[in-house]
């Protein structure tokens, strides 16, 4: 390695860093981002490695987005430090995905035959390009065109400056099944590819800056895993679900995992079956789950209404895609959340909650076992696909801050004369349970009496859905749902939600630099509504953005619909796939601004 | 988790039989069959409360309010993937799952095929009508050609389900058929069925009395039916049975068509094999997240990692745990 321990402490080095990659299915741009992502992670910094694809199951374009820093990282941020192209039809593909600006580096395969000075970027010079060998590397080191990411890693180790030891060492892990021969020849790769960086140093120098807190090892998990697990600490013991993009790694790991824990984990046949069994399960006492995407969250809500007036808990996880309908099954989205608070018939309030990264994926999907446990109902967990395919640096936390709940049973003595829907001032009545002696009760999706009978009057109708909503009213107090930063007199404000949070919170600090003042409002709890909250919040507030990747921005017209929102606050959304960065928002808040001044100047005319 | 032991008397058939009163048409099928199913209950002897009885919608998915069990009168089809939650998440209890016809086959027809091959200890009981009673007379799944009904003025123009050629298919180890005609005869398959370890499915022709058939009620029931085993019919044989179940519609036979002479594990067995198989290799609640320690063996543990012990018989497909959407790369 080139890089002398000196060279480590140039103020040219950089505390941050995003490189983007793409390449047909097999070049293996991803697992190069995940061996990258790995090493930092055992190094210390922080990262985020987010992947996308085209719709194909093997081959198509595939492409990852890797951004490390010596700080923690809300997002997976903007415009690319490093764009590297193994082809430029399979990096073209992903557009806004994978910005490239005046700022950026373009590296790519020479063996593409396009000259530098004829990028097909329109409107774009990048800082510097270069076309590497990459190809020819691949083929006279390892002698096949397969070992093109080895050859890339060992660039990006070079250029990067990150551990050449631990990649190499985490590449030959990588490649021990497949023999000596391919290994050694990936190695060489690896080298030819360090070699070609040490020769050709960048004239940006991309190097990172040592990790700053001591270089402690991060965790690295993605959203998907971090809420099984989770779910898993949460006490959950039995999962049912269907296959379906981007939510299937949750069942997977449960599959791999929730034995050890003594649960149960079910393939269904379908969705309903799915949501059915978990529903099942809780009826029988244990906590439960599922988790689906959008086309098999429309399938499951007859069940969720059944979860409602049995008044069973269950937490059912939405990891968002594209849609309607089968829309873009790789891409995210945050379009569900009308159908997450709307899609029941009948009055049939749930509370749905978002996390916004994948450590708050943890805390989250607790608190919906908890709330899903406490007041007997189902929680919709509202993911979406970047946060739960991408692969995130977490801190190490301690779990123990973490309450786990268990659902109010009746004491022996209440299961004298026992009534299952007691009408009780909280609204949550005493669950009994299968194997209870005294507890024997019916539920239904029948509207019922306190005693569970099937009835048809209006007047207990009435009153089972007063305390189904009431019961629901303390989260509106829950101050732990909601993350506010920022100035808390500020006139200008960003309000978003799951995956964007993480940009509204970047733009925070880019938006104060910029002489705004500014406050930005989180809610993990979408809905119920928490009115006091939100008017509290916007009370200072003249002008700001509901931020969030949908297109006819859901969460402004929910919040619309159930709180006053100040005049100046507008809606800032996209269809998914379209990235919203923070230096966009930075933008439309300083526009927000100069609006405000124009109108506010008359006020500022001395009075006659 | 275990069940209190009971230290009152053995229950009897009234033990089973709650307060409220059945909505069903005066002389309608579905008495009997709730009948047949306390006598059932109390010749088994369970309390009520280690009884779990989900139905449906439909006239007959009413039944389990009918009973003292934990009843779940759930929703339109599902009760067979609701009762394997229950029956999963905890095996001592005893499951019942009931409905009608269309409840069954129609709506909750794609559950049948997947309740019957995971083989969970269940004891379903079909209320066959051969109609849509709660909705006022529209055609079922059952209905025979040509039948005139609300929905079908000129006739049906369909084919029926076989029930017990379609749960003889899928290889269900009980199948049996029964009339509240015959009460003794439905209440001993129903308690064989329960008693079964394993899937058990019972069709019970319950005529309809309201929007049914004139001509097929108890009455004609009784004339008709014929016990399987006064044909000397062996029950061991599953395609005998399946010869004997193709005259459904035209045959009333009762009793057991289907019994496996040598039941396999049930679903819920295998359950806890693989559950105390790999118990000890959890990791403690509070330390869950050393699972995302980057290189952690814990997350290497699926099969084919080679920790865990006798994972089973099963082939191994496609198993490179914890591979996530991403097709491979060559790395």
């Amino acid at each position: 390695m080139a890089l002398a321990p000196a060279l480590l402490l140039l103020p040219s080095m950089n505390s941050e860093l995003i490189v983007g990659m793409a390449g047909s299915g097999g070049d293996g741009v991803v697992s190069t981002g995940e061996l990258l992502l790995t090493s930092a992670a055992l190094e210390g910094y922080h990262g985020i490695l987010t992947k996308s694809f085209g719709p194909q199951i093997r081959g198509g374009e595939s492409s990852c987005r890797l951004r490390l820093s010596t700080r923690p990282v809300p997002s997976s941020g903007g415009t690319l430090d490093l764009a590297l192209a193994l082809n430029w039809d399979d990096f073209l593909k992903f557009g806004a995905e994978l910005p490239v600006g005046g700022r950026t580096t373009v590296i790519y395969d020479s063996a593409t035959g396009v000259a530098p000075d004829r990028l097909p970027l329109v409107g774009v010079v990048p800082a510097e390009t270069i076309p590497a060998p990459i190809t020819e590397l691949a083929r006279r080191f390892a002698g096949t065109d397969k070992a093109k990411n080895a050859v890339v890693l060992g660039m990006l180790a070079g250029w990067l400056g990150l551990g050449q030891e631990s990649l190499s060492k985490a590449l030959r892990r990588k490649l021990a099944k497949k023999g000596d021969e391919v290994a050694g020849a990936n190695e060489r790769a690896f080298a030819a590819g360090l070699g070609y960086a040490v020769a050709n140093p960048l004239r940006v120098p991309r190097t990172l800056a040592p990790a700053v807190d001591g270089g402690a090892a991060k965790l690295l998990a993605d959203g998907n895993e971090m809420c099984a697990a989770a779910a898993l600490f949460a006490g959950c013991r039995f999962f049912s679900g269907y296959p379906i993009t981007p939510s299937t790694e949750i069942m997977q790991f449960f599959a791999r995992e929730i034995w050890k824990y003594g649960g149960t984990m079910l393939q269904a046949e379908d969705e309903i079956a799915g949501v059915g069994a978990a529903v099942g399960a809780s009826f029988a006492g244990l906590k439960a789950m599922t988790a689906t995407s959008g086309p098999g969250m429309s399938l499951k809500t007859e069940m969720l209404g059944l979860a409602t007036i049995a008044e069973l808990p269950l937490v059912c996880v939405n990891v968002q895609r594209g849609g309607p309908s089968t829309g873009m099954p790789t891409k995210s989205e945050q379009a569900d959340l009308f159908q997450a608070v709307f899609s029941a018939h009948g009055d049939a309030p749930r509370p749905v909650l978002a996390p916004t990264s994948v450590a708050d994926t943890f805390a989250v999907t607790v608190h919906a076992f908890n709330i899903a446990e406490r007041y007997q109902t189902p929680v919709i967990v509202l993911s979406d696909q970047e946060i739960a395919q991408r692969k995130e640096t977490v801190e190490p936390f301690d779990t123990g801050g973490f309450a786990v709940e268990e659902r109010c049973r009746p004491h022996p003595l209440e299961l004298e004369g026992y009534e299952r829907f007691r009408l009780t001032e909280s609204g949550v009545s005493p669950i009994s349970e299968p194997g209870m002696p005294g507890g024997n009760y019916l539920a239904s999706g029948i509207e019922h009496n306190e005693a569970g009978a099937p009835t048809a009057s209006g007047e207990i109708h009435a009153q089972m859905n007063e305390k189904r909503l009431r019961k629901l009213e303390p989260l509106k107090q829950r101050r732990d749902l909601f993350r506010i930063e920022g100035d808390p007199h500020a006139p200008f404000a960003l309000v978003s939600w799951g995956s964007t949070a993480g940009v509204a919170l970047e733009a925070l600090p880019l938006a104060r630099a910029a002489g705004l003042r500014v406050k930005v409002l989180i809610p993990s709890l979408l809905y119920p509504v928490a009115e006091g909250v939100y008017e509290r919040f916007f009370a200072s507030v003249q002008a700001g953005f509901v931020v969030e990747q949908s297109h006819q921005g859901q969460l402004y017209r929910l919040l619309r619909m159930f709180t006053d929102v100040p005049r100046g606050v507008r809606s800032f959304a996209r269809s998914g796939a379209n990235p919203i960065s923070p230096a966009e928002l930075v933008e439309a808040l300083r526009q927000a601004a100069r609006e405000l001044q124009r109108r506010q100047v008359p006020e500022l005319e001395p009075v006659e | 988790m275990s069940l209190h032991e009971s230290t009152t008397p053995p229950p009897a058939a009234k033990d089973y039989k709650s307060d409220l009163k059945p909505i069903w048409c005066p002389g309608c099928g579905d008495y009997g069959v709730v009948q047949a199913i306390y006598r059932a209950l109390a010749a088994i002897g369970r309390p009520p409360h280690e009884i779990a009885f989900v139905s449906g919608i439909g006239c007959s998915s009413r039944i389990p309010g009918y009973t003292t069990a934990y009843g779940f009168n759930s929703v339109h089809g599902r009760a067979l993937p609701i009762a394997q939650g229950i029956k999963l998440a905890n095996p001592d209890l005893l499951v019942l799952v009931a409905g009608g016809d269309g409840d069954g086959f129609s709506i909750g027809g794609g559950h049948v095929a997947h309740a019957v091959r995971r083989n969970v200890d269940l004891t379903y009981i079909v209320m066959d009508n051969q109609i849509y009673g709660l909705t006022k007379g529209q055609l079922s799944p059952t209905s025979r050609p040509g039948l005139r009904t609300a929905s079908s003025p000129f006739g049906s123009l369909e084919e029926p389900v076989n029930p017990l050629l379609y749960v003889l298919g899928y290889g269900a180890g009980f199948v049996a058929q029964g009339t509240p005609a015959d009460m003794a005869g439905l209440a001993a398959v129903i308690e064989e069925a329960i008693r079964h370890p394993g899937f058990a499915f019972v069709n019970v022709q319950s005529p309809c009395v309201t929007f049914g058939h004139a001509e097929w009620q108890l009455r004609q029931h009784k004339a008709a039916l014929q016990s399987l085993e006064s044909l000397g019919h062996d029950a061991g044989d599953r395609l005998k049975a399946m010869a004997l179940a193709q005259e459904y519609g035209s045959k009333l036979y009762t009793g057991v068509f289907y019994r496996d002479p040598l039941p396999p594990p049930t679903y819920e067995q295998k359950v806890r094999e693989r559950q105390e198989a790999l118990g000890s290799s959890a990791l403690p609640r509070d330390r869950i997240l050393e699972t995302f320690v980057p290189g952690h063996t814990a997350r290497r543990d699926g099969p084919g990692s080679g920790s865990p012990p006798n994972l089973g018989q099963e082939e191994q497909v496609g198993v490179s745990p914890p591979a996530t959407g991403q097709p491979a790369g060559p790395l």
